[in-house]
């Protein structure tokens, strides 16, 4: 029996298990933590950090139920600790609101379009919509687990999720706009 | 179902997050609706477009050494505290070590320091009951007989210190010498005269199980203590505990200790003949009947039996003949 810093036992029989349950999903937490960090170090960081929490709490985690929003979790309460450490102001008041009164039409997605574009409009809209809609639709969790990662009411998450989609879709319209028909990029849109 | 309700749960539905029952109505609705279809199927399509975008990004990807640096990093975390574990354990014996030989040697230095004051209570008992008021319940004996049969070492007091002390707060002269037993320790007991008292000098042997070869507790060593009424001044030498006592001032039981201690301390200490060991029961003397000549002074004191309280007596007027 071994015990880690917190104190938590590990014994090689859980060792193992995490290594086979959770590790695998190291680098797809690195994406989503390069996503919002947009600096390696700090997105290697905060991944071991995750995986280093992770550990010591695997004896809490319940087997079969879903492992990567259990990591995103964690990742995420290791990120909002440290934004409160770093920017210590108070927060403002939910913005979905204002946002939505500023989205007066969705326009149809583009048909031709490449992971730049994709990406470059999801790195436009506000970050807490990039946060939902990169957990609802890349991570693939459910509005459960959403609203238990980000500690906000799952209402919340289907507000955040609906104006984020919209304002994705508009930032898509000009990168569509902005190329001619017969370019298409590597990547593009079938 | 109308088509902006079931706009409105895309999202949901996309999501898996509706009940079957709501599934059915959409897909109900859907077979209907070309343009709602169309709607899903954009939504479908970017929602797979950011997983491959976000899939295939390069500046997303990890260090290929990424994961592995990871399970290292991990797998060491876990290790860690096991060797700590181990070096706790090892710091836990060496502390019970410490605290051992610690809570040892407290226990071995109050031993001693008990002995030293029972020593010196001792001492002074022989000194009240031997020199002031020769109520001592066995007969002294001579140096020579106690050095024969006790400890060599007792012959030394024949010699030292000698008649004539001198010392910076005036002349002690020796009155008498002997070896007497007090509460079944015998001593070599020199009676000093000293600043018109009555002062004894006590030499016991440390062999009844204590260890002589440790300094006299400093508490004890160099500083005179009051007991019974009585100044004691202790020190020690290799094999023997030296006892100054009398109903004299501290300065001045200092004064004298000062210019006895070192070559009484010395002649001890390479004193290496030593007659059979006495143990606490060979300790008692057998009776005698002879006190030392004190030759210098012309003085020859016998004690057979009775002649005890007699030669008390004549020690009595001895002192006070000096005083």
């Amino acid at each position: 029996m071994r015990m880690t810093r917190k104190g938590a036992p590990v014994d090689d029989h859980a060792w193992a298990a995490f290594e086979a349950e959770a590790l695998p999903h190291a680098d797809q937490l690195f994406r989503v933590a390069m996503w919002f960090e947009r600096n390696r170090q700090e997105a290697e960081d905060l991944v071991q950090d995750t995986m280093t929490q992770a550990l010591q709490s695997f004896h809490r985690f319940q087997r079969g139920t879903n492992c990567r929003a259990w990591l995103m979790t964690i990742l995420q309460h290791i990120r909002s600790n440290r934004r409160r450490s770093r920017f210590r102001s108070p927060l403002i008041e939910d913005p979905d609101d204002r946002i939505a009164e500023t989205i007066p039409f969705v326009p149809p997605l583009p048909e031709r379009l490449t992971d730049e574009d994709i990406l470059g409009a999801l790195g436009r809209i506000p970050p807490h919509l990039q946060e939902v809609i990169v957990m609802c639709d890349v991570e693939e969790l459910s509005y459960k687990e959403i609203a238990r990662t980000l500690a906000i009411p799952i209402g919340t998450v289907m507000s955040r999720l609906h104006r984020g989609r919209a304002l994705l879709r508009q930032q898509l319209r000009p990168a569509a706009d902005r190329r001619p028909k017969e370019i298409r990029g590597p990547h593009a849109m079938p | 179902m109308q088509c902006r309700e079931v706009r409105d749960l895309f999202d949901s539905y996309l999501a898996q997050e509706l009940l079957t029952e709501t599934n059915h109505e959409i897909l109900r609705h859907l077979s209907g609706c070309p343009t709602c279809r169309a709607d899903l199927a954009e939504r479908r399509a970017l929602r797979e477009a950011l997983q491959r975008a976000f899939a295939r990004a390069r500046d997303l990807e990890p260090r290929s050494e990424f994961s592995a640096e990871l399970g290292v990093k991990l797998r060491d975390i876990v290790q860690a505290p096991l060797r700590r574990g181990l070096y706790s354990h090892w710091l836990a014996l060496a502390a019970t070590v410490v605290v051992g030989v610690g809570l040892a040697a407290t226990l071995w230095w109050a031993h001693q320091f008990m002995r030293d004051r029972d020593l010196a209570a001792a001492a002074v008992g022989d000194h009240r009951n031997c020199a002031l008021h020769f109520t001592l319940a066995e007969k002294p004996i001579s140096l020579a007989d106690a050095a024969q049969r006790y400890d060599a070492a007792y012959r030394i007091l024949e010699e030292l210190p000698p008649r004539e002390i001198l010392t910076p707060s005036g002349t002690a002269r020796v009155l008498e010498r002997h070896s007497c037993v007090y509460a079944g320790r015998r001593f070599a007991h020199v009676v000093l005269q000293y600043h018109e008292k009555v002062v004894s000098l006590l030499v016991t042997s440390g062999e009844d199980g204590a260890s002589t070869s440790v300094p006299l507790d400093a508490a004890l060593h160099g500083d005179v203590r009051r007991i019974d009424d009585m100044s004691v001044l202790s020190f020690r030498s290799a094999r023997h505990s030296i006892f100054l006592t009398g109903d004299v001032d501290r300065a001045e039981l200092s004064s004298l200790a000062e210019v006895l201690t070192g070559p009484l301390t010395r002649r001890l200490s390479s004193s290496q003949t030593h007659s059979s060991p006495p143990t606490f029961a060979t300790a008692y003397p057998r009776l005698t009947t002879a006190m030392p000549n004190d030759s210098q002074d012309g003085m020859a004191f016998t004690f057979p039996g009775p002649f005890w309280r007699k030669s008390s007596t004549a020690l009595r007027t001895k002192c006070s003949k000096s005083l």
